[in-house]
């Protein structure tokens, strides 16, 4: 019977990256109780969808069905202007484009530190804060491991721009981090 | 790797390239040069320094966690029992929701009773399908034996045996204490795939037992043996098969210790 193969491939090609698509989900909705349904409707479509997963990494198209999800669900369920921003502060974009002031890069070591020293409520906040679109990259890249490519596959985005969000969103992450708290 | 695409504004392309050189994503050449770079520019060694700290510190602080054993509950109620043409829908698991909150209340309870059933048995079933409802099935959540046997001491007179199979495909999910016949029951958890699988350890009189197996106690299998002056009763909507196997795999690794 055709459902038995299905169920069986989703076995075998999703069910060991669950904690994946339930984390990435977590990250994307900032909440357990949303990331629930995100993360519910994602294993549906993964599991209706799963005839037409043609190899290659199942954990990248695993979580593109979520990143997927969840937009359709913010889309639903939240105001549009909470989805797409890119609001970088002017300070930023002196800093991370067209090689900026450079000086403000030097004291290293109080920053270095503050990181080093930052608990994980201070993190999660942090990587909460940020723009849809950096958190996801960030996330994908330094949660969850992925490799350029496959995070430029899941967000839909050319390598540029997966790479332009990595530092931006790295960058705002230690501005946030490495300053002291008020 | 260039950072040739056209990204909507000019982007400082040698602090992306540290980015790319820390995340291994640069061609040998390109990395030799930022790294040359870096050595000779404070402040992109600055960022360096701040990028490797934010990069170790989410490492370390926000570890992985594992998937709520709940939410693999909910995910198989969705899936698991439908074939691909009848697509589950949120009503069918609100319809499975609320057949459930029945089972775990206490008057519908009594009234589902068969009259001459085995209590355990049913007892049993009723806590297993309690802590799939509840926010956890577990009130310890460990995959590691030493954390959760230990969690057990002080809780109840005797912690159960808890046995490591991993290996074998049921992966331990943690612990809770169940409340069977007005007595605390150690219980322990499993996984199976997606599948739970909730093993009580009662201490009890009964001689030693082989393996029986009821199936099919409102959708529940329940596979019960008595070892060692401990009645074991594991129940899970496993197949009837696969959690005898699952049994079996537990008694012979207590026998084996």
């Amino acid at each position: 019977m055709s459902g038995e193969d299905d169920r069986a491939r989703f076995d075998r090609v999703v069910s060991s990256h669950l904690e994946d698509a339930f984390a990435f989900a977590r990250w994307l909705a900032g909440n357990r109780t949303d990331a629930e349904d995100i993360f519910q409707e994602a294993c549906l479509r993964a599991f209706r969808g799963i005839g037409s997963f043609s190899g290659g990494s199942a954990r990248a198209w695993l979580l593109t069905i979520v990143r997927r999800s969840a937009y359709s669900w913010f889309e639903k369920n939240r105001l549009r202007a909470q989805v797409a921003i890119d609001d970088l502060s002017l300070g930023e974009r002196a800093l991370v484009e067209g090689g900026g002031d450079r000086d403000a890069l030097k004291r290293a070591t109080p920053e270095t530190e503050l990181i080093a020293k930052a608990d994980a409520a201070r993190l999660e906040a942090a990587i909460a804060a940020l723009p849809l679109e950096f958190r996801e990259t960030f996330v994908l890249r330094d949660i969850q491991g992925l490799e350029y490519r496959e995070i430029a596959e899941v967000t839909a985005k050319p390598l540029g721009t997966v790479m332009s969000r990595l530092a931006r969103a790295r960058r705002r992450l230690i501005d946030t981090i490495g300053t002291e708290q008020r | 790797m260039t950072n040739a695409q056209g990204a909507a504004t000019p982007i400082d392309e040698p602090l992306l390239l540290v980015h790319a050189y820390l995340d291994g994503e640069l061609d040998p050449a390109n990395s030799l040069a930022i790294a040359q770079q870096i050595a000779a520019d404070p402040a992109l060694g600055a960022e360096v320094e701040h990028i490797q700290a934010l990069r170790h510190a989410v490492r370390e602080r926000l570890p992985r966690e594992p998937l709520p054993p709940r939410l693999r509950a909910r995910i198989e109620t969705v899936i698991g029992r439908r074939g691909p043409q009848v697509h589950p829908s949120w009503r069918a698991l609100a319809a499975s929701v609320v057949f459930a909150m029945a089972l775990a209340s206490g008057s519908t309870w009594v009234a589902l009773r068969p009259v001459s059933g085995d209590r355990i048995a049913e007892a049993v079933v009723d806590s297993h399908v309690r802590a799939l409802m509840a926010p956890q099935p577990t009130d310890v959540t460990s995959s590691e034996r030493h954390t959760v046997k230990p969690w057990f001491n002080g809780r109840l007179p005797q912690s159960p045996q808890v046995v490591d199979l991993t290996k074998e495909g049921f992966p331990l999910v943690g612990g809770r204490v169940d409340v069977i016949e007005t007595s605390p029951v150690a219980t322990l958890v499993y996984g199976r795939r997606l599948h739970l699988i909730s093993l009580s350890a009662m201490p009890s009189a009964r001689r030693p037992q082989g393996l029986s197996v009821r199936r099919s106690i409102r959708g529940y299998n329940l596979v019960n043996w008595s070892e060692d002056g401990v009645d074991y009763w594991a129940a899970s909507d496993l197949s009837a098969g696969e959690l005898e196997t699952f049994a079996r795999l537990f008694r012979s690794a207590l026998s084996g210790r």
